[in-house]
């Protein structure tokens, strides 16, 4: 049986009137990429806060590589955030910042390591990411491709656990989505021990990266598996979805 | 719904947003007493906030002097008393004048970029990125802007004090001829230490109110583009008249110190 990254049991939420979770049963499987696929609106948004304890779930279970994060006080949540990376949409890099800075960030924050160790694990994680000359770049300089790298670099830069993105191939042409898809492939390839949850409703680069995919739908989980689980499904919503239909059971 | 449960939800709703704001400033003020200290942020925005603003407040400090000068002319000079014009601007300017106009002045700079800045960081997840990095957001934004507009309103205020003072100065001796002796001699009788410090905490409270007000506003903004100009607007607007209607109560507060 593989080891559990991430696990989520009955996780509600509603703000005010609307019920945006509604029940969520999901397990991330350590050391793979997850992807969970949904339409906009679906709450793969507020999922993925969840998960890194950024809001609470009205009812239900969050555990991050076994532990219980819901009853958590506020100061042991932060900590736990150390556990992870995050890769926003728009790599909501600081723009106050250039390119090296926003990388080196975490480390500045967060390490004790002289500004000496911290340019080389920044120039490690540039180049690895493929920006190696791009460190004294603005980061309004930057095409949206060379933004998510930049986010992919910091988000990896104290080695996290997890590794979450968030649609992170929106607004992308098709050739920059394909890069990005082999960078989340060759990161988690190069790292067995990261955990990588994807939010996408890209097909075509779901069953590119996907070791498991899930579907939310309404605020709950209605298929998970392999992308072979996807493509035999008989389950109308999810065919709706995957061909990328017009007509069908989702309106 | 009826006209008194309109009411009703309308003073609910401003106790609220009341409520909200006051939790933020706690919650930054007591993140800045805590380490890590970002002193580099603080002088940053010590100099956004000062030193940026200088030539705004002297040009209107100076002009401020001045036409206080010819209008306290038109009074005195029916009773022949053109000598008190620097002692009675003196006083208004210190007590008065210069404590809210600077603070309106740099809440139009200053309040407005802060509110707009947070705003973009807000709707470009920049705040949340902060989150997800366990970087205390209200520590690392709000309180260096808070602290350093606390500290360095007051500082302009004193620089509008000295520069409109010099204004009148300039109309009164220059184009009026009152005499630079009786000039200076009034003012040394009249103002008293009391009159500045009173101004100058004035101005301090003005500082904290224009800044925490656009860092909440920033905080708070949602809705994209539309929605930071929204809260940069409103930022401005809500400070302003908190500025005016505050200055009322603060000097009620303060009389007592300067009347003995």
């Amino acid at each position: 049986m593989k080891k559990v990254g991430i696990q989520l049991e009955g996780v509600k939420k509603r703000f005010g009137t609307q019920e945006v979770l509604r029940g969520v049963d999901l397990v991330v499987p350590a050391g793979e990429v997850t992807v969970i696929i949904g339409r906009s609106g679906t709450g793969k948004s507020v999922l993925l806060k969840h998960v890194m304890g950024l809001m609470r779930p009205d009812a239900g279970v969050i555990r991050i590589g076994g532990l219980d994060i819901t009853g958590l006080r506020d100061a042991q949540l932060r900590r736990e955030r150390f556990r992870f990376g995050m890769v926003f949409q728009h790599a909501a890099l600081f723009d106050s910042m250039d390119v090296y800075d926003n990388v080196a960030f975490p480390l500045r924050e967060h390490s004790k390591l002289s500004e000496a160790q911290i340019r080389i694990r920044v120039e490690a994680m540039l180049a690895s990411v493929g920006l190696k000359d791009a460190g004294r770049k603005q980061v309004n300089e930057l095409s949206g491709g060379m933004r998510k790298r930049v986010g992919v670099a910091r988000a990896m830069v104290r080695g996290p656990e997890f590794l979450l993105y968030d649609e992170p191939t929106t607004g992308l042409d098709p050739i920059m989505t394909a890069q990005i898809d082999a960078l989340i492939r060759d990161t988690q390839d190069a790292n067995p021990g990261l955990t990588s949850l994807v939010i996408s409703h890209d097909m075509a680069a779901t069953f590119r990266i996907a070791d498991k995919i899930a579907m939310l739908h309404e605020g709950r989980v209605i298929l998970e598996g392999t992308a072979e689980t996807f493509r035999e499904t008989d389950d109308p919503r999810v065919r709706q979805f995957v061909e990328g239909r017009l007509e069908g059971p989702i309106g | 719904m009826n006209p008194i449960s309109r009411l009703g939800a309308m003073l609910i709703h401003v106790l609220e947003s009341v409520g909200r704001y006051v939790r933020f400033l706690m919650r930054s003020m007591a993140s800045g007493l805590l380490p890590p200290y970002r002193l580099r942020l603080l002088f940053k925005q010590m100099h956004f906030v000062g030193v940026e603003s200088l030539l705004i407040v002297i040009v209107t400090g100076v002009f401020t002097g001045m036409v206080f000068a010819v209008q306290a002319n038109v009074g005195f000079s029916r009773f022949g008393a053109e000598g008190l014009i620097g002692a009675i601007v003196t006083l208004s300017l210190t007590r008065e004048l210069s404590p809210v106009l600077t603070a309106l002045m740099v809440n139009g700079r200053v309040g407005s970029a802060m509110a707009a800045e947070l705003g973009t960081m807000r709707v470009t997840e920049q705040i949340d990125a902060l989150d997800s990095m366990a970087i205390d957001a209200h520590q690392y934004l709000a309180a260096p802007r808070i602290l350093a507009a606390t500290l360095m309103v007051p500082a302009l205020t004193m620089v509008f004090n000295v520069v409109g003072v010099l204004g009148c100065w300039y109309v009164a001796v220059k184009q009026l001829s009152v005499t630079p002796g009786a000039f200076q001699a009034r003012i040394e009788w009249w103002v008293d230490p009391d009159d500045i410090i009173g101004g100058l905490i004035k101005s301090s409270l003005f500082g904290l109110l224009l800044s925490s007000v656009g860092c909440y506003k920033g905080f708070t903004t949602s809705g994209g583009a539309e929605g930071v100009g929204r809260a940069t607007t409103t930022a401005v607007v809500i400070s302003g008249v908190l500025i005016l209607t505050s200055d009322y109560f603060m000097t009620l507060i303060l009389a007592p110190l300067s009347v003995g």
